[in-house]
């Protein structure tokens, strides 16, 4: 799995991950000598992949980072979400592999990725699957549907129609089919669509791609794969505790791009 | 970035190993704010320069840089470091600081950088001219340069400056473009036009907001008023631009229809007043913040001269860069009198909290820094107010 991100420090570096989920200052936030956070789990940054939103604090960062190059704990590589100068300064006088604008949430704490800083990217070694998901909407209502709690993936919680894109098919292709087999609603050319995204469960990366289809009336007929349905309001579905990650947030973003 | 054959030659490592590194972070940090590609400089301007604030990480960064070969291709000057280089056992400073201290003033030297140790480089050797693209590191210095000069330059940090310093460029974007100078603010200010108020007035409107760019009306700042105030804005926000209608070169040309006005006056200079002032108890007064002009040095005699030192145990330190001291022989004799005359430093980038836990300051700049880098409580009070403490 290739993630593009922008390149901002030139180097390749293979490690496992160690993750920060809050802005992060170098000063005081880690050990220069050993290497070890002073911050969350305490873990050993040195020659792993660090992986934090972004920088924050004071300007001496920059310096804090050549001191853990010097004394040989540096990180092998930074990944960061957006980078901005403090993180970017130290990374690049301390020659740190460094990418930006990779969404950091796809990456769990022991991954083994590699960083080219060089031309942007980050491999993570890990199964991705590709799905294609649709948001059906009817009279401002969006059709949810209930998954088994015997289900592969995703047990129990709520969701769109949903369902893996097979080999040869296109995503389009695959929401097309999936909404025929799992409620027997037929449906055409799709009214909106995002570029794929990403979720990360477990050991498995969902690669999804999201279509909207505005119907004027729908009523489905469920196969075995869900055990029942309902249609939520916007507001119902940012607010279902089962709902699956990240629902909510992409489908704000594909009802703003269809208006 | 779009770069030119000359810097994606510089880039590639045709120019060897430390320009390709200055070069490398100058396209770095370029594209972390989005710019377009780089800008002819005709100054830089340094931090990064006390050993209290870099430690052995920056230390080990310079005698790097220096071993590559580096070397400055424009004017550079340099920040404060942490002690006068020949009178720091004046300031309680231990010989092993004192040793780290002039290996970093040798290393920027051994660039070619000016090693004149100032804040207000613009009163001395590195004065800028209207127009000219320049990077410089130094907040308030900056913020002087770009709305009492009119020269132009973002916010920049030490190694980015020394980077720039070292190619000649700095990274197009943000103040170097004519649409971002325009204000985002105006401010109607009502104050006593003396330089504590400009400060406390530069304290009300930093925290107020930001990073924005001010419109003063109302007020016509002499130099040292507008060093203090854009010093002061510069600390407790993050403005690095601001014009004031009728004295800074660039205040003439803006449309000011729709902007938001906030209005500054006694009630507002009190309540900065007060977020700065911390205790009444002192046993340190340092004047100099950003360094004391000609002037100030001057005005500080005549209100000392004849006096005598009060018999206790409060210091005084002056503040200033060498060429000034080396411009009021006369004067400087005065202060001596009260006090050490220091060059080189400030009480902000020196280890006072080694020696004493209260600082006296007329500097709202200070005022922001002397809790969290020295660990101080502030008296802050106006220079005259300061002066009765000790003469």
């Amino acid at each position: 799995m290739i993630i593009k991100g922008r390149a901002i420090s030139n180097g390749l570096a293979k490690g496992k991950v160690v993750k920060v989920d809050e802005p992060f200052s170098f000063l005081g936030g880690v050990d220069t000598k050993t290497g070890i956070l002073r911050i969350g789990s305490k873990a050993d940054i040195s020659d792993k992949v660090f992986v934090f939103p972004c920088g924050k604090g004071s300007t001496v960062g920059s310096f804090v980072m050549y001191d853990l190059m010097v004394h040989g704990k540096a990180p092998a590589a930074i990944i960061n979400r957006s980078a901005e100068t403090i993180v970017t300064t130290g990374a690049v006088i301390s020659s740190i592999p460094m990418v930006d604008m990779v969404n950091t949430d796809l990456f769990k704490e022991g991954d083994t990725v590699y960083v080219n800083g060089t031309d942007g990217t980050v491999s993570l070694e890990i199964a991705c699957i590709k799905t294609a998901s649709s948001a059906i909407i009817v009279d401002d209502r969006i059709l949810v549907l209930h998954r088994p709690e015997d289900a592969r993936s995703f047990s129990g919680r709520h969701s769109l129609v949903v369902g893996k894109v097979e080999r040869g098919e296109t995503p389009v292709e695959a929401a097309i089919r999936e909404i025929r087999e799992e409620t027997r609603i037929h449906v055409g050319k799709p009214d909106a669509q995002l570029e794929p995204f990403f979720v990360r469960e477990g050991d498995i990366l969902w690669e999804v791609t999201l279509f909207l289809y505005r119907l004027d009336s729908a009523e489905p007929v469920l196969n075995q794969e869900n055990t029942g349905f309902e249609w939520m309001t916007f507001e119902e579905v940012r607010d279902d505790p089962l709902m699956v990650d990240k629902t909510f947030e992409m489908l704000s973003r594909l009802l703003d791009r269809s208006g | 970035m779009l770069l030119t054959r000359d810097e994606q030659a510089a880039l590639d490592g045709e120019k060897g190993v430390s320009t390709q590194k200055a070069m490398e972070l100058l396209v770095a940090l370029g594209k972390v704010y989005g710019a377009e590609g780089l800008v002819d400089i005709t100054s830089a301007h340094l931090s990064g320069a006390s050993y209290k604030t870099i430690g052995d990480g920056g230390l080990k960064y310079l005698e790097d840089m220096v071993a590559g070969g580096a070397k400055v291709s424009v004017r550079s000057t340099l920040n404060p470091v942490g002690m006068d280089r020949e009178r720091w056992r004046e300031m309680h400073i231990d010989p092993h600081f004192a040793e780290k201290q002039l290996r970093v003033i040798e290393l920027y030297g051994a660039m070619g950088v000016m090693t004149s140790c100032s804040c207000t480089p613009y009163l001395n050797d590195n004065v800028p001219g209207f127009g000219d693209h320049i990077a410089w590191a130094e907040s308030s210095a900056l913020s002087f340069a770009n709305s009492y000069i009119g020269a132009r330059t973002n916010r920049e940090g030490g190694p980015g400056a020394l980077a720039a310093a070292i190619l000649g460029k700095t990274a197009n974007y943000g103040l170097h473009l004519d649409e971002n100078r325009k204000p985002t603010v105006i401010i109607d200010a009502d104050i006593d036009g003396s330089m504590f108020s400009y400060s406390l007035l530069g304290q009300a409107v930093g925290t107020r907001i930001g990073n924005g760019i001010p419109y003063y009306r109302g007020i016509s700042p002499a130099l040292e008023d507008a060093k203090s105030m854009a010093a002061a804005m510069a600390a407790a926000g993050s403005v690095a631009l601001f014009h004031v209608e009728g004295v800074t070169p660039e205040a003439g040309g803006f449309d000011l229809d729709g902007l938001e006005v906030i209005h500054i006056g006694e009630r507002e200079l009190k309540a900065a007043h007060e977020q700065l002032n911390s205790t009444d108890d002192v046993q340190l007064i340092a004047l100099g913040c950003p360094h004391l002009s000609e002037k100030e040095v001057k005005d500080i005699a005549a209100l000392l001269k004849g006096k005598t030192r009060i018999d206790n145990d409060v210091e005084i330190w002056f503040c200033t860069s060498a060429a000034v001291r080396d411009r009021c022989p006369e004067e400087v004799r005065i202060l001596e009198g009260f006090g050490p005359v220091l060059a080189d430093t400030c009480m902000v980038v020196s280890p006072i909290e080694g020696f004493c836990q209260c600082t006296g300051t007329n500097s709202a700049k200070a005022g922001n820094y002397l809790p969290t880098l020295c660990s101080q409580k502030v008296m802050c009070r106006d220079l005259s107010e300061l002066l009765k403490v000790i003469a």
